[in-house]
C-alpha cells in the first residue's frame, strides 16, 4: 500500500472543495466507492441541504484504518481538490505539511463578484497566498477537459481521474474507471470514462 | 447516493457504502418494520427519500409523507398501538412540532416497537437553531439511543426495536448531521417480513389519556424507565473500553474523535461510550467515576451526559474531577471535531496536540479576504422572478416575512425580502400579529410544501381575525430544499401512487379568502408586478387576507427533465452590441449564471450554469437579453 503513513495514523485525508452544483459530493462518494472496491477501510463527509444552493461547498474523504469521524481538521488533508480558485484557497487551511493542492483553474464568479460588491482574486496571488501553506500545486483548466470529454458536466470525473494520476491514493486507475462504469447510467459511460483518463493523465503529466 | 434498489438487496453479509440515513432505510426492511412516517428535513431527508422508492417493493408495508411531523408521529404512533412495528423520523425542530403527541405516547406507551429518529444539526448547516432534542428523553420520559456512526445506526436500530418492544415504550433514535450524513462500509443483514393487518384491541383506558387515566399512567411510565435502566446497565451498547488513569465519557459522533485524538496524541485513558443515553446506566457511571480522578466528558451542544455525571458524584459521595463545559475545556456550540477534542486534551493531560494549530490558524488570518460564496437561490429559480415582482412592487418598504426553505435565501441581496422568520409556518402568523400594530404593507412568502405542512392556521386565523395581510406562496410544485419530496399539492403519495392533488388556492377560497388568484412568474415580470400592487391595495382596502399563488416548477426539476427528455429551449445570450453595461440584470437578480466581464463590464450568460427562465430578459432595460432562434 502506497505512502500510508501519516504522524502515527495511516490514514489518506482528502478535502474535496467547490461550488454546490459542480458535482463535488458525487466525487466523494465514487473516490469512497473505489476505497471499498479495494477492501479499504473509508468515511465520506457531506453536508447536504442550505450548504447546497450555489454556495461553497466542501466534502471530505478518509481512507485507512484509522479513519473513524468524517472530518478533516486544519493541517491534516494530504490532498485538497478544488473545483475552483478562490473556493480552493476558502480551504488551504486544511492541507497538512508536504500536502498536495489539485486545482481547477477555471473561474466560476460569485455574485458578490457579479455584483460588484468584492472582487475576485488576482490568479497570482491565490497561488502565492496557498504557497504559504504548500509548494505542491497541481493546476490545470478541468472544465476545458470536462468539455472536451463531452460535457461540462463531467468535470467531477476529470477531477476523479486526477486524485488517482497523482499517486497519492491507494487506488488504481482500472478500480477507478470500473467503479465509474457501474455508477452512472450506461449513456453517459463514454463521457465520464474519457473524462476520468483526461484527468488523470493532466495529473499525471504534472506531478 | 446508493440507490433505494441496491438498498433492498436480499444479501446479507454484503457490504455497501451507506450515509447514516441510508443505512436506516435498510434499517427499516432487517427490523421489519411495518409503517413510517415523516416530514422531510435535513439531516434527515435521505431517509424518506430512499424509503419512498423503496416502499412500493416491500410486502406488508407503508410509508408516508406526512403533512407535517405532528401528523406523523401520530400516524406512526398509532400503527405501533395498535400493535405493528413503526417509525417516525424528523430533524431536531421537526420534533419540537411534534412535541404534543410525544409526551402523550411515553404515557400511553406502544404495543409494536417504535422508533422516533431525530436528526439535531449541531452548527446549523440547514437549521434555524442547534436545539439539543436529548432534552425530550429526559423531559418525557422517553429511552434514548444514540448511534456513533452508520455501521451503529442499523445495528443500533435493530436493538432500538427490541428495547421498545420489552418496554412497551417508544425510542428516541437520537442522530446529529456528521452521523446522518456521514458515509461509511456497511454490512447488510436479513431482511425481516411484516404482519399485514392487525385486529385493533381497544383499550380505552390505556390509550386515552383523559385525567383519570393519566395520572395511572404517569407511575407507570416511571417504572418502565426504572425497567429500562436496569437494561441499560447490561447492554453491549453501553461499553468501557480501553485503560488508563484519565476517564473520559462520550456518546454519539463524538466517540469518534475521541478514539482518533487519544491515537494521534498516543494518551492512555479509559473510554466509557454510552450508545442508551437515556436512562443513563447510573451504577456503570457511578464505578466509572469511582476509578479516575479525572473524567472529561465529550459531548456536542449542552452538557447533557456531564450534569448526570455530576449529579451521580454528588449522590455517591466520589470525589473525582468532572471536566466538561462548566469550566468552558468544552464549548456549548458547533459541531466537535478530532482537534477540539485534542486541544481539550492538551488542557488535562501534559502532552501536546500534533499539529501547531495556532500558527495554522495565525496564517489563515494573514490571507487576502476572499469574496463570499453563500448560497442562493439557483439559476433558473422560480422564486428569483417573484421576488423580484415583490420588491418592484412595493419598491423594498413592506414587510416581508418570510417562511423555512429554499426562499429563505432571498434574505441576501439584492432580493432582500425575508425581514422575520420563527418556524414552518410562521410567515402568514407574524404577518397576522405585525399588522396589528404596525401601518407597513405586510407580504408574506410561503412555500407550497410549508404551505400545507403549517400554513393552513394561519390563513384560518388571517381571515376570521380579518387581517389586512398579503400571503404569496411560492409553488414550486415539490419540497425542494430537502431533496424534492412530493406533498400534498403534487399529486404523489410516499408510496408512489398518483392521487388527487390538493389545490392551494381552492383551500384558501376554502377557508374563506376572498382575495385568491394564481400567477406563472416566467409569464410576464410585468404583469407580475401588477398582481403585486393589485393584491397590496386590495388587501389594505378590504382588511382581510389576499391570497397569491405563484406557480412554476423547481429549476433543479425542469433541469433535470430537459436532460431525460434531451429538449432543451433555446440558449440566451447577450448582444454585445445592445448591452450598454448598466449592470442592471447583474445587481436586480444576483443570478449565479450571469458574471461581468471584467474588461468590458458588459453581463455574460454562462450557457453551463443557465437554466432558461429568461427572466433576466425583461430585467434588461436595453432589451440586451436574447434568445437564439429555435
Amino acid at each position: 500500500m502506497p505512502n500510508m503513513s501519516s504522524n502515527n495514523s495511516n490514514t489518506i485525508n482528502i478535502a474535496i472543495t467547490g461550488v454546490g452544483g459542480q458535482g463535488v459530493l458525487t466525487l466523494a462518494e465514487i473516490l469512497a466507492k473505489a476505497a471499498l472496491h479495494c477492501s479499504l477501510n473509508v468515511r465520506v463527509g457531506e453536508i447536504h441541504g442550505m450548504a447546497q444552493r450555489g454556495g461553497h461547498v466542501v466534502c471530505t474523504v478518509r481512507i485507512g484504518e484509522n479513519a473513524k469521524g468524517p472530518i478533516v481538521d486544519p493541517g491534516s488533508a494530504h490532498l485538497l481538490v478544488g473545483f475552483e480558485p478562490i473556493e480552493t484557497l476558502r480551504e488551504i487551511q486544511l492541507i497538512r505539511q508536504g500536502g498536495c493542492v489539485l486545482m481547477s483553474s477555471h473561474v466560476q464568479y460569485p455574485v458578490a463578484v457579479s455584483m460588484g460588491q468584492a472582487d475576485y482574486l488576482d490568479h497570482d496571488e491565490i497561488i502565492k497566498s496557498m504557497n504559504k501553506y504548500t509548494d505542491k500545486i497541481i493546476e490545470f483548466d478541468a472544465l476545458e477537459l470536462a468539455a472536451k470529454a463531452g460535457s461540462t458536466r463531467a468535470l467531477n470525473m476529470v477531477m476523479l481521474g486526477a486524485i488517482i494520476g497523482t499517486g497519492l491514493t491507494p487506488i488504481t486507475e482500472k478500480v477507478a474507471i470500473d467503479v465509474v462504469r457501474e455508477a452512472f447510467p450506461k449513456k453517459f459511460e463514454k463521457i465520464n470514462t474519457t473524462a476520468t483518463k483526461l484527468g488523470l493523465e493532466q495529473a499525471k503529466s504534472c506531478s | 447516493m446508493a440507490k433505494p434498489k441496491e438498498l433492498l438487496e436480499d444479501k446479507p453479509g454484503k457490504e455497501i457504502l451507506l450515509l447514516a440515513n441510508e443505512a436506516i432505510a435498510r434499517g427499516v426492511l432487517e427490523a421489519g418494520v411495518r409503517l413510517v412516517a415523516l416530514y422531510p428535513g435535513t439531516p434527515s431527508s435521505e431517509i424518506g427519500n430512499n424509503l419512498t422508492f423503496m416502499a412500493p417493493h416491500i410486502p406488508n408495508f407503508y410509508f408516508e409523507f406526512s403533512t407535517n411531523e405532528k401528523v406523523a408521529l401520530e400516524v406512526a404512533g398509532a400503527a405501533a398501538v395498535a400493535g405493528v412495528r413503526s417509525m417516525m423520523v424528523c430533524k431536531g425542530p421537526g420534533l419540537n412540532v411534534a412535541a404534543d403527541p410525544f409526551f402523550s405516547l411515553a404515557y400511553v406507551g406502544v404495543r409494536g416497537g417504535m422508533v422516533i429518529v431525530v436528526a439535531d444539526d449541531p452548527s446549523m448547516w440547514s437549521s434555524q437553531n442547534e436545539n439539543d432534542s436529548r432534552y425530550y428523553a429526559l423531559m418525557g420520559n422517553m429511552p434514548m439511543i444514540e448511534p456513533a456512526d452508520p455501521i451503529e445506526a442499523k445495528s443500533m436500530l435493530l436493538e432500538a426495536y427490541k428495547f421498545s418492544e420489552k418496554l412497551e415504550l417508544p425510542v428516541l433514535f437520537r442522530t446529529t448531521t456528521r452521523v446522518n450524513h456521514t458515509r461509511a462500509p456497511v454490512k447488510f443483514g436479513k431482511i425481516s417480513s411484516r404482519p399485514d393487518k392487525v385486529e385493533f384491541e381497544k383499550e380505552p383506558f390505556r390509550f386515552v389519556p383523559i385525567p383519570s387515566v393519566a395520572r395511572k399512567r404517569h407511575p407507570w411510565l416511571l417504572g418502565q424507565i426504572q425497567k429500562a435502566r436496569e437494561l441499560s446497565e447490561k447492554s453491549p451498547m453501553n461499553f468501557v473500553e480501553g485503560k488508563g488513569d484519565l476517564g473520559i465519557i462520550t456518546s454519539g459522533v463524538s466517540y469518534n474523535y475521541v478514539v482518533e485524538a487519544l491515537s494521534i496524541m498516543e494518551i492512555k485513558a479509559e473510554v466509557l461510550k454510552l450508545g442508551i443515553t437515556h436512562p443513563v446506566p447510573e451504577k456503570m457511571i457511578t464505578d466509572f467515576l469511582r476509578r479516575h480522578k479525572q473524567v472529561l466528558i465529550v459531548e456536542e451542544l449542552e452538557p447533557f451526559l456531564e450534569t448526570h455525571a455530576r449529579r451521580l458524584a454528588q449522590l455517591n459521595n466520589i470525589t473525582v474531577d468532572i471536566l466538561g463545559k462548566e469550566q468552558n475545556i468544552f464549548s456549548r456550540t458547533y459541531e466537535y471535531s478530532p482537534r477540539i477534542v485534542m486541544d481539550a486534551l492538551k488542557k488535562v493531560t501534559t502532552r501536546n496536540t500534533p499539529i501547531n494549530w495556532d500558527e495554522i490558524d495565525k496564517k489563515t488570518q494573514e490571507l487576502p479576504e476572499l469574496p463570499p460564496r453563500p448560497p442562493l437561490l439557483c439559476a433558473g429559480c422560480p422564486h428569483r422572478a417573484t421576488y423580484f415582482a415583490i420588491r418592484t412592487a412595493t419598491r423594498g418598504k413592506a414587510i416581508y416575512p418570510s417562511d423555512i426553505g429554499c426562499y429563505t435565501l432571498s434574505i441576501a441581496p439584492p432580493l432582500e425580502t425575508a425581514d422575520i422568520l420563527f418556524d414552518m409556518g410562521s410567515s402568514i402568523t407574524t404577518a397576522c400579529g405585525l399588522a396589528e400594530v404596525t401601518d407597513q404593507d405586510i407580504v408574506a412568502t410561503i412555500g407550497d410544501s410549508t404551505f400545507f405542512a403549517s400554513g393552513l392556521p394561519g390563513i384560518a386565523n388571517a381571515v376570521y381575525n380579518q387581517h389586512r395581510i398579503c400571503v404569496v406562496v411560492l409553488d414550486n410544485r415539490t419540497t425542494a430544499m430537502t431533496g424534492h419530496q412530493p406533498h400534498p399539492g403534487t399529486g404523489v403519495t410516499g408510496m408512489q401512487k398518483e392521487v388527487p392533488p390538493l389545490d392551494i388556492a381552492e383551500a384558501c377560497k376554502g377557508l374563506g379568502v376572498k382575495y385568491v388568484k394564481t400567477v406563472e412568474p416566467f409569464e410576464s415580470i410585468a404583469g407580475l408586478v401588477a398582481e403585486v400592487r393589485e393584491m397590496v391595495k386590495w388587501a389594505k382596502e378590504n382588511h382581510s387576507p389576499a391570497v397569491l399563488v405563484s406557480i412554476e416548477p423547481c429549476a433543479l426539476l425542469t433541469a433535470a427533465e430537459r436532460r431525460r427528455t434531451g429538449e432543451f429551449p433555446p440558449k440566451y445570450y447577450v448582444d454585445l452590441e445592445i448591452c450598454n453595461a448598466c449592470k442592471r440584470c447583474l445587481n436586480r437578480l444576483s443570478c449565479p449564471a450571469m458574471y461581468m466581464n471584467p474588461e468590458t463590464e458588459q453581463a455574460v450568460i454562462d450557457e453551463t450554469l443557465c437554466n432558461l427562465c429568461g427572466t433576466c430578459v425583461s430585467v434588461c432595460p436595453q432589451g440586451a437579453i436574447k434568445q437564439e432562434d429555435a
